[in-house]
């Protein structure tokens, strides 16, 4: 395997890491690994795990950032039909690789988190929805269910209990758009992946096979063992009054020292990016870096200050003082938010609207083609960027970018795909107008100037 | 008469079982048609569709749907090169372009002259902290360089041992590009 990048001996999801064969039962054991799904099975009501898990504080890190325990308690507590957890290990947003990160290097972690959310919401039979290109992360992850079976933690008495516990995996086939619940479960129904009308009936009630279902992310399930074996209090000491806990992050780009991080939520982007990352690399200066992949708004180097507690998607009160003129980002003002942890750094040597080209384009690629503003506005959009960047465009396309974001945002879509399309458009606009005219009006990049003496 | 073996045919049969409902073992019975051999033309879709006992339309839908299932015939070792924003920060482009001309294609998506090689841009896969990188043979290669792309497409022309691959049947003669 390659050379671990990122956390070893973090606090709560990476404690164990940097020892040699995590990967193995035997060695995660050694460790401590199912003293929590052997207390919670055996000694732990399912409404009892659901209460440690809300006052942990513990909220979805798939990008939504709903609490995790609250999100359980809407499950029914009896039903007529089978009900499922589904673990989405799809992970696909630009810039993220956390998941992969944790499901290599301690697939148990995963799987404890999985039989013990499962109990929570009684089902006995969890689902891991994993993208297809994850080749190691799917033969670890289906190496550590043998291991289980053999240990007999799954199977009809997991510890003896009278609790029968299934896990399976299902393998995606190359969509970003698989990522989003809705998404996912029709492909795990084995359909095309378009996301669902969300309004009543919602997953917990009609999800996977119209059953009872409750969608969670690697990262959210894979921090559970930690909070069952220590307590909800040892977890919530971490992290902010408002934002509990740890969590990973991805650094990549241009930086000394790109990996997944794990760290106290609160701290600020520069302890991040400058301190675990090493900063930006020899002679550079960082001008922008995404906070939770490319679908959180850019945001411009000189804010790096920022608190990573981001709730959800909020004002941030320092950027009303920035000099940059606010776009409409869906009529909430300018904002970011803190997504999926996947921190993209860039630095001043490369064009803020060559990077806002290609992420268009992959918006455009990825849209399963739905609602009208999403699948006509992104090409609408890499249109407009290719003829800037060649030469051929003028004020009229800058003008395009405006009402493409626009029309993107603010629930004109059916799922967060769209919108994100228009934030990538609206705060690289907001951030580097300056850019877009000088490709636009006069043919100019001056960010390749800087690069080409970068590298002289 | 069918396209696919008999025994992957009982393989796909023996799918529906493990799943609440038929359907999701669409893709899973499609993943073992493009195994053996090699992309997913009608019959093979058909095939799937009978053994499944689903519409040839509905398989077909869903087959075109998901990136990782080819249509077209693609090479015996796909390069999928990622040049999503981490990859293309760190050089993916002119990597993309290092990789098609070392293996001798044109444009992306095009075979290899000897059947051995395609090569096509991937969107993010999730291993940004070792941009940039690719995935090919059904592992992750990391902090490319020309040179590392040179010694993986040499290491599969020259196999000794031979580099393992997906299993492959000898199959009607590949869609050839002219040069142009
Ligand atoms: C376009 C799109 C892509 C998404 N991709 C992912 C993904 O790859 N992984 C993930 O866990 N959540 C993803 N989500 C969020 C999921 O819809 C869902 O909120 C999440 O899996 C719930 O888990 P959590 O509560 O543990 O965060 C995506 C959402 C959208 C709109
Ligand atoms: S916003 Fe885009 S990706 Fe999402 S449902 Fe609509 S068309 Fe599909
Ligand atoms: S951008 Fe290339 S792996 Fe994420």
């Amino acid at each position: 395997m390659a050379e671990l990048r990122g956390t070893t001996n973090g606090p709560v999801l990476t404690r164990w890491f940097g020892t040699d064969d995590l990967h193995r039962i035997d060695v995660y054991e050694r460790l401590g690994g199912y003293v929590a799904l052997r207390k919670a099975i055996t000694t732990m009501t399912p409404d009892q795990i659901v209460q440690e898990i809300k006052d942990s504080g513990l909220r979805g890190r798939g990008g939504a950032d709903f609490s995790t325990g609250v999100k359980w308690s809407l499950m029914p507590k009896e039903s007529a039909v089978p009900m499922h957890l589904v673990v989405n290990a799809d992970e696909s947003e630009p810039g993220s690789a956390k998941d992969r990160y944790l499901m290599e290097n301690s697939p148990h972690m995963l799987l404890e988190g999985v039989g013990i959310a499962a109990y929570a919401i009684r089902s006995h039979q969890a689902w891991i929805y994993i993208r297809g290109e994850y080749d190691l992360p799917f033969a670890r992850l289906t190496a550590g269910i043998e291991e289980m079976r053999a240990k007999g933690y799954l199977g009809p008495k997991p510890f003896g209990a009278d609790w029968e516990l299934d896990i399976r995996i299902f393998r995606g086939h190359g969509a970003y758009i698989c990522g989003e619940e809705g998404a996912l479960l029709e492909s795990l129904e084995g359909k095309r992946a378009q996301p669902r009308a969300w309004k009543p009936p919602y997953p917990a009630q009609k999800g996977a096979w119209g059953r009872p279902t409750t969608v969670n992310n690697v990262e959210t399930i894979s921090t559970v063992p930690f909070i069952i074996d220590r307590g909800a209090a040892e977890y919530a000491k971490f992290g902010t009054e408002k934002a509990k806990g740890t969590r990973m992050f991805t650094v990549s780009g241009h930086v000394q020292r790109p990996g997944n991080y794990e760290m106290e939520i609160g701290k600020t982007y520069r302890d991040l990016i400058e301190g675990l990352a090493g900063g930006a690399l020899p002679g550079r200066t960082i001008k922008c870096w995404w906070p939770g992949g490319s679908s959180s708004p850019v945001m411009p180097g000189d804010l790096l200050d920022t608190t990573t507690d981001l709730d959800g998607i909020k004002n941030l009160a320092n950027l009303k003082d920035h000099p940059a003129p606010p776009l409409n980002m869906g009529g909430r003002g300018f904002a970011t938010m803190g997504g999926s942890g996947g921190v993209i750094v860039m630095d001043d040597t490369f064009c803020a609207v060559k990077a806002a080209h290609r992420l268009l384009q992959f918006y455009a690629h990825e849209s399963c083609g739905k609602c009208t503003p999403c699948r006509v506005g992104g090409n609408w959009a890499v249109r407009a960027y290719d003829a800037i960047l060649s030469g051929n465009g003028g004020p009229q396309e800058i003008k395009i970018l405006e009402r493409v974001q626009e029309g993107l945002q603010g629930g004109r879509c059916l799922c967060g795909l769209g919108d994100a399309a228009g934030w990538v458009i609206a705060s690289s606009l907001t951030h580097y107008r300056n850019e877009y005219e000088e490709h636009a009006l006069h043919n100019v990049c001056s960010a390749e100037k800087v690069g080409m003496a970068a590298n002289a | 008469m069918g396209v696919l073996s008999d025994h992957v045919m009982e393989e796909i049969r023996a799918l529906p079982p493990q799943f609440p409902e038929v359907r999701s073992a669409v893709m899973p019975a499609l993943d073992l048609a493009q195994e053996e051999i090699g992309y997913l033309t009608p019959e093979a879709m058909s095939d799937v569709a009978a053994a499944l006992n689903l519409d040839p339309g509905y398989v077909e839908g869903v087959a075109t749907f998901y990136t990782l299932f080819h249509t077209e015939p693609t090479g015996k070792h796909r390069l999928y090169m990622c040049t999503n924003i981490s990859c293309k920060l760190r050089g993916a482009d002119d990597l993309l372009e290092h990789a098609m001309r070392s293996v001798g294609v044109h444009e992306q998506g095009e075979v290899s002259a000897d059947g051995l090689f395609s090569v096509e841009a991937v969107e993010c896969l999730g291993a940004c902290e070792y941009a940039p990188m690719m995935r090919l043979d059904h592992a992750y290669h990391y902090d490319l360089t020309p040179e590392k792309v040179d010694e993986l497409i040499t290491a599969r022309r020259n196999p000794s041992p031979p580099v393992p691959a997906r299993q492959t049947k000898p199959r009607t003669p590949r869609r050839q590009k002219t040069d142009g």
